[in-house]
């Protein structure tokens, strides 16, 4: 903190060298509105426009049971034959771990590791899996983002180290913008758990600005939005 | 220690990039794409001038309270087991990092797209420890296989064809040929996949630091950024003391523009919030992390009431893409990890030595003011440069003798314009005396003195019978 406490000191003199000119007003709260009467339906639209935008797939707003069988539709049309699956958000991640493992897939559930050696073979266990499968906190319609938060049951990694990525997220957590996402987050989520949001499959303009998918990250995001029957 | 390299003659070197046509297609190709990006998403976007004038605000408003938004930050880092180290200068934060790989045993670093990490020339003095570094980011994992430094702050192998990266690749794996980007990217993914999985040591840049939060933000496309902080049990993130804003609310202004700017994307694929080592019971997240708060230069830019306008740069590299200059010369000119307009105003007060001459090199036409999401006015900011470096006597460039001969110049040329006639009549024998000089209108090389003119600029050849117009007082 000595360090610190010396450059603070010189940033000190600096700004009592230069003083700011008159205070600015305080920053506004985003120009960017939530339409108060926009719709689920049309929120939805917008999200799977956007997401097919960035390169991702859009499989569709499907009720709870319609999407674990289209969950297990894709490990099969992906040929996947371990697939990792993290802990829900709304969602039982158990229902879908069971709809795989009874068509003959094998199922990675995520747990807290007590060890290095745990640790290692957990990470060892995701990174051989050919789908990982997250349920998200948000999901962005703007942009077509959805925003993960990290944990003991949701590893980071289960979306990034996977060739191939699926992502479930409800339908009432689907909200209009960047800033009603982080909104919605808040400070204290933000502060204390690692959060990813996630726009698209890994790409890369490096060669010549033309866009290829699947660089580092995973080469594909399907997201389904679930709707519970009312 | 390695020092960041000392440039060449900024003149010497531009010349060399003026008269690369290849490479002047390279950057037009690129730059026009890229224009073509933004115009794109800013016209879908009706708030963006609003987010624009947002960000500016708190960007404003955090610069003028660095000191308390530091220390908000520090604390809430340390709260989670964050290691904060303030480096006052390059030479301090590489040798913070380079002992925090050695203590944790580090063979294999591997690194996001950092261009703070490229100011304090961390690579050379990491590989003289003896410690592997491999850069992550397609475009710097480029630029790096050739051994080069990167040529633009967001797309470092912009000066490379598509067939110079086919050949590199063939050249150092012993591949087959191929020239298609997506091969070249899987070759590139697999190659590097192995690396993350095996590193001990991830390294990357920040985008913003959140005080109220605490918490550093990193965006990136590719999963680089995300794996570098996710897989390796140290993490390193290396920030200069700007990149701090007070609260997460502040965040989505300055997201709904970068990615925009940057690339003509509405998002980066991946913002990353890093808020400290993992919590017992994870699988993912470093076991150590360290965050090096970067003074090198920046405090006294704070301390220039007009230099203090380039800390709130987010590095979205648009100046760059407009500028004429950079299009003409390429980033490696600049001599400097940040080129452009935007690397010319930061380059004398956080690299010094021979970027001293970069403020000169700028047509001065305001292309980049007009581009840059948070309106920093880079031509004022050029203007003063150069004029703190007339007045502290410089020999960046020849000025005073230049700028003594500009004058008289002017003046006799003022003398001359009152007497029309006079100058026609000098315009036609001008035209006769130099027509040996001419080729398709153009005087590339004339006799001295004027050839100190040409070495720098072609001049329109003047036309025996091409009327001026000349303007009489009252007429």
């Amino acid at each position: 903190m000595a360090e610190l406490h010396k450059i603070v000191a010189r940033l000190k003199t600096a700004l009592e060298t230069a003083p700011a000119g008159k205070k600015k007003p305080p920053a506004q709260p985003s120009a960017v509105r939530i339409a108060p009467n926009a719709q689920r339906a049309e929120l939805a639209s917008t999200f799977a426009r956007e997401l097919e935008a960035v390169a991702g797939r859009f499989l569709g707003s499907l009720t709870p049971d319609e999407a674990v069988a289209r969950i297990v539709e894709v490990a099969r049309e992906r040929n996947v034959r371990t697939v990792a699956v993290g802990e829900g958000v709304e969602n039982d991640a158990s229902v879908i771990a069971a709809a795989l493992t009874s068509a003959g897939i094998t199922v990675v559930r995520p747990a807290p590791v007590a060890d290095p050696a745990a640790r290692a073979a957990m990470r060892e266990r995701i990174a051989g899996c050919g789908l990982g499968v997250a349920e998200a906190h948000y999901a962005i319609a703007a942009t077509g983002t959805v925003a993960m938060l990290s944990g003991e049951t949701r590893p980071n990694s289960l979306t990034l180290v996977p060739p191939a990525s699926l992502v479930l997220v409800q339908i009432d957590r689907l909200v209009a913008n960047l800033a009603a996402a982080v909104a919605a987050l808040g400070p204290e989520t933000v502060a204390t758990q690692r959060v990813t949001l996630i726009t698209g499959p890994s790409r890369t303009a490096d060669i010549e600005k033309r866009i290829v998918v699947g660089v580092h990250g995973p080469k594909s995001l399907d997201v389904i939005l679930v709707w519970p029957k009312e | 220690m390695a020092a960041p390299p000392e440039p060449r003659d900024f003149f010497e070197a531009s010349s060399a990039g003026a008269a690369d046509r290849e490479l002047h297609r390279k950057l037009e190709s690129a730059s026009a794409r890229h224009l073509e990006h933004f115009a794109e998403v800013r016209a879908e976007f009706s708030p963006y001038e609003d987010e624009r004038a947002a960000a500016r605000r708190i960007k404003e408003d955090a610069i003028a309270r660095l000191d308390e938004l530091l220390i908000e930050l520090t604390k809430k880092l340390e709260a989670r087991g964050c290691k904060v180290f303030f480096a006052a200068t390059a030479a301090e934060a590489r040798d913070y990092i380079t002992a925090a790989a050695k203590q944790a045993g580090a063979k294999r670093v591997v690194k996001g797209k950092s261009m703070t990490t490229e100011e304090i020339a961390l690579n050379p003095a990491l590989a003289t420890a003896g410690i592997e570094v491999i850069e992550t980011d397609l475009g710097e994992y480029i630029v790096q296989l050739r051994n080069e430094p990167p040529s633009h702050i967001i797309t470092p192998a912009i000066h490379l064809s598509k067939e110079d990266i086919g050949a590199l690749f063939r050249d150092k794996f012993g591949t087959e040929y191929t020239d298609e980007p997506e091969k070249l990217t899987a070759e590139a993914r697999a190659r590097l996949r192995e690396i993350f999985l095996s590193a001990d040591l991830g390294v990357t840049g920040v985008n913003f630091a959140i005080a109220e939060t605490g918490t550093l933000v990193v965006v990136e496309n590719e999963g680089n950024g995300r794996m570098s902080s996710t897989l390796p049990e140290v993490f390193i993130a290396v920030m200069g003391i700007e990149k701090v804003i007070p609260k997460l609310a502040d965040l989505p202004h300055f997201l709904e523009i970068l990615a925009r700017t940057a690339t003509g994307q509405k998002l980066t694929t991946y913002t990353n919030f890093i808020n400290g080592p993992r919590r017992h019971g994870e699988v993912d997240g470093p076991r150590e992390m360290h965050v090096v708060i970067l003074d090198n230069g920046r405090s006294a830019m704070l301390a220039d009431p007009v230099m203090r306008e380039a800390l709130y740069c987010i590095r979205c590299g648009a100046c760059l893409n407009v500028c004429p200059v950079y299009r003409h010369i390429g980033g490696h000119a600049y001599r400097s990890p940040y080129p452009g307009p935007i690397g010319s105003i930061v380059s004398p007060n956080l690299i010094g030595g021979a970027t001293a001459q970069l403020p000169f090199a700028s047509t001065l036409c305001g292309a980049c003011k007009e581009i840059c999401p948070v309106k920093i006015d880079i031509p004022r900011l050029l203007l003063h440069l150069r004029w703190k470096e007339c007045a502290r006597g410089s020999n960046a460039i020849q000025w005073p003798a230049a700028a003594e001969r500009a004058r008289s110049g002017a003046r006799r040329f003022a003398r001359l314009a009152r007497h029309p006639r006079t100058i026609r009549l000098l315009g036609r024998l001008a035209a006769i005396a130099l027509r040996p000089f001419s080729s398709d209108g153009w005087l590339r090389r004339m006799p001295p003195p004027l050839r100190n003119w040409t070495k720098i600029r072609d001049f329109p050849s003047p036309h025996p019978r091409k009327r001026r117009a000349v303007t009489t007082p009252g007429g």
